[in-house]
């Protein structure tokens, strides 16, 4: 069997075959324990995501945005344009986070039909860790009603953990 | 509907969408399984485009776009027969070895892969997958005056909304076709294309190594090695990636779709089946993420000027057209959804550049962030440098690219990423420290890459007896016909020194 890159005839240079044999042997073997070894550490951190804490954390995560979800949704009639109100912008982001997908987002919030708000407080019942979604309602007389989110609550106090960035 | 099945029939509607582009233009090769996909979510991606440029429905245009494809596909094959999908797949001859060897890598990388997306079983939701990238799904639902109104009202202060829209458009079509709306979804879909990435760039080492196996007296050392090298990068990446790989961050994807584009189009053999794999992973990348974009466009001229080769620089002008065309469509590909943004004027499509002197400040905190987190580049840049003096001989012979493409596909990643902390308007500090751990992403998979792919080279010099006793000996002109019988238009046709 001839092996490309010895033509017939090429002489043989033992030193130099056994240098490559060496060399390729230790480059193998380098890169593959380095390879192993890494994987190593690339496993544990696959399982941190699976310890308690984390997962902890995630299920709190989960239940609050669930939760202000569901009070948005029971702000909301179909087909109202709605505006995220409020200077906060922590409350801003939350809001997008929590029902920014689904909302029909008013071209000017001016004109939008429903103004939604986050009033945050204490840990009390029907809230998501102490907040609680507002719905503002402009009527054509200038004046303004203003009805709390229902449906869903998640007891304690906020915010929820941060998942990492 | 549970997760899981919306999950699989989200993939699996994604894989119907690409698979017959991919068949046509990769072939019937191990590595069109995970790319399939993958192009369906660049199908996504065009459709989102289409949605917002022309109107009408996203999943209208992700039908419409998935069914010309395949009617494009079906024509070729009518008119051509010889193009159909059981032609010989370019480069991968030998024997049953090397048959069998790609149907364990494959299943051995299935496998790593699904165990290595274990992280789904907590029910994390990232920052930034909540607030961006399983939100926006929502709105390419929505109406098209609707999702003007979305794209464009300052009210809604997320600047992010301007990003490259494959990761969102893809979720979307998952949320239309099975009616459930969860950001669960949205992740468990963008966790399964994570890992589709992952697979192509670890399968494209077990095909080098197959190839590498063609040309040496113990095949099954490089292949054994290729193997191996694949299995343990897999479950690397994914500690490189998490908790980002399982919880609907758009940073994996794009990196990882860049890693196995250099792979395929950098250092693999360029064959047509290889440079159709690198299509479709350069429009991921450059469909997911800003970051991802300026890569894409770096690669896209690597990968040209390989195909171009020193032949067409010395004047070879048929060696322009077909890499010239095919950079072109990628160009216009990715183009499409940064000037979309920029004529409708979206929240976040304006410059960002700073009008800052402080330079130099920016660039040494720049360089002190990302330090810690390239600690890999210590490893493989020796073991580039130790590889490139003994070994480039059996890679030339090999015919799998020169190792510098792939720290040129590096460094153009770092550089990008790097120029735009330098140049953005951010204040570095802080912006550095929530992202650095995912911008660096690419260039630590990268290097990874380039460790695994000289254990593979290393491992075809140790599977070949005649190994250094026939080194300099690598020009000579009947090289390329290998022992397989493999026909010479099988073999490398760009720059493989």
């Amino acid at each position: 069997m001839t092996a490309v890159g010895s033509p017939a005839g090429a002489p043989r240079r033992p030193v130099r075959k056994v240098v490559v044999t060496v060399v390729s042997a230790v480059v193998a073997a380098v890169a593959l324990a380095a390879l192993a070894g890494q994987a190593v550490r690339g496993n544990r951190t696959v399982d941190a995501q699976l310890a308690s804490g984390p997962v902890h954390n995630a299920t709190v995560d989960d239940a609050f945005y669930a939760c202000i979800d569901t009070q948005a949704h029971s702000l909301v009639g179909p087909g109202q344009t709605v505006a995220l109100g409020g200077t906060n912008l922590a409350d801003a982001v939350t809001m997008i986070k929590g029902f920014g997908g689904w909302v029909t987002v008013a071209d000017s919030a001016s004109r939008a039909d429903v103004v939604l708000t986050l009033h945050n407080g204490s840990g009390a019942p029907g809230t998501c860790l102490g907040t609680r979604v507002v719905g503002t309602y402009p009527s054509a007389d200038g004046r303004t009603t203003q009805r709390l989110g229902t449906g869903a609550q998640v007891a304690g106090q906020g915010p929820p953990p941060a998942p990492p960035l | 509907m549970s997760t899981v099945i919306a999950t699989t029939a989200a993939v699996v509607a994604l894989a119907a969408a690409g698979a017959l582009p991919v068949l046509a233009t990769v072939g019937l090769r191990w590595f069109a399984v995970p790319l399939a996909p993958l192009a369906g979510a660049v199908v996504a991606a065009l459709s989102a485009n289409a949605s917002l440029s022309f109107g009408g429905s996203l999943l209208d245009w992700f039908v419409g776009l998935a069914a010309l494809g395949a009617a494009v596909v079906f024509g070729v094959w009518v008119v051509r027969p010889d193009l159909g999908p059981r032609r010989a797949p370019a480069g991968t001859g030998g024997g049953g070895v090397h048959r069998v060897a790609g149907i364990v890598g494959f299943l051995l990388v299935v496998a790593t892969c699904a165990w290595s997306l274990r992280g789904l079983r907590s029910p994390t939701v990232g920052f930034d997958a909540r607030a961006m990238w399983v939100m926006r799904p929502g709105w390419f639902l929505q109406s098209h005056g609707q999702l003007l109104i979305d794209m464009k009202a300052r009210g809604l202060i997320l600047t992010q909304s301007a990003y490259p829209p494959l990761v969102s458009a893809s979720t979307a079509v998952a949320w239309k076709i099975t009616g459930v709306h969860t950001a669960r979804l949205g992740v468990t879909t963008v966790a399964l294309l994570n890992a589709c990435a992952l697979a192509a760039a670890a399968l494209a080492l077990v095909e080098s190594s197959r190839g590498l196996a063609r040309r040496v007296d113990r095949p099954w050392i490089p292949m054994a090695v290729g193997l191996v090298a694949a299995v343990l990068l897999i479950v690397v990446a994914a500690g490189v990636t998490e908790p980002f790989l399982t919880n609907g961050y758009a940073d994996p994807l794009w990196s990882l779709a860049a890693v196995g584009a250099v792979a395929f189009g950098l250092q693999l053999h360029d064959d047509a089946g290889s440079r159709a794999a690198t299509v479709v992973l350069i429009l991921v990348a450059g469909t997911t993420k800003n970051e991802g974009l300026v890569t894409a466009l770096a690669l896209i001229v690597l990968v040209t000027m390989r195909s171009i080769g020193w032949a067409g620089l010395r004047g070879a002008w048929n060696r322009w057209r077909g890499p010239l065309v095919i950079a072109g469509c990628e160009l216009v590909a990715l183009a499409w959804w940064p000037l979309l943004m920029k004529s409708i004027g979206a929240r976040g499509a304006t410059s960002t550049f700073t009008a800052s002197t402080d330079l130099a400040h920016r660039t040494g905190a720049t360089i002190h962030g990302m330090s810690p987190y390239l600690h890999v580049l210590v490893l493989a840049v020796p073991l580039s440098v130790v590889g490139g003096i003994v070994l480039s001989g059996v890679r030339r012979r090999g015919g799998v690219g020169n190792d510098g493409w792939g720290w040129l596909a590096l460094a153009s990643g770092l550089v990008a990423v790097g120029a735009a902390l330098v140049t953005g308007s951010g204040a570095i500090g802080p912006w550095i420290l929530s992202t650095v751990h995912r911008i660096t992403e690419y260039p630590i998979l990268e290097a990874w890459w380039i460790i695994g792919f000289w254990a593979v080279v290393a491992g075809a010099c140790l599977g070949d007896r005649s190994a250094g006793a026939g080194a300099r000996a690598e020009a000579a002109p009947d090289l390329h016909a290998s022992r397989s019988g493999t026909a010479p238009a099988n073999e490398p046709v760009g720059v493989t020194g």
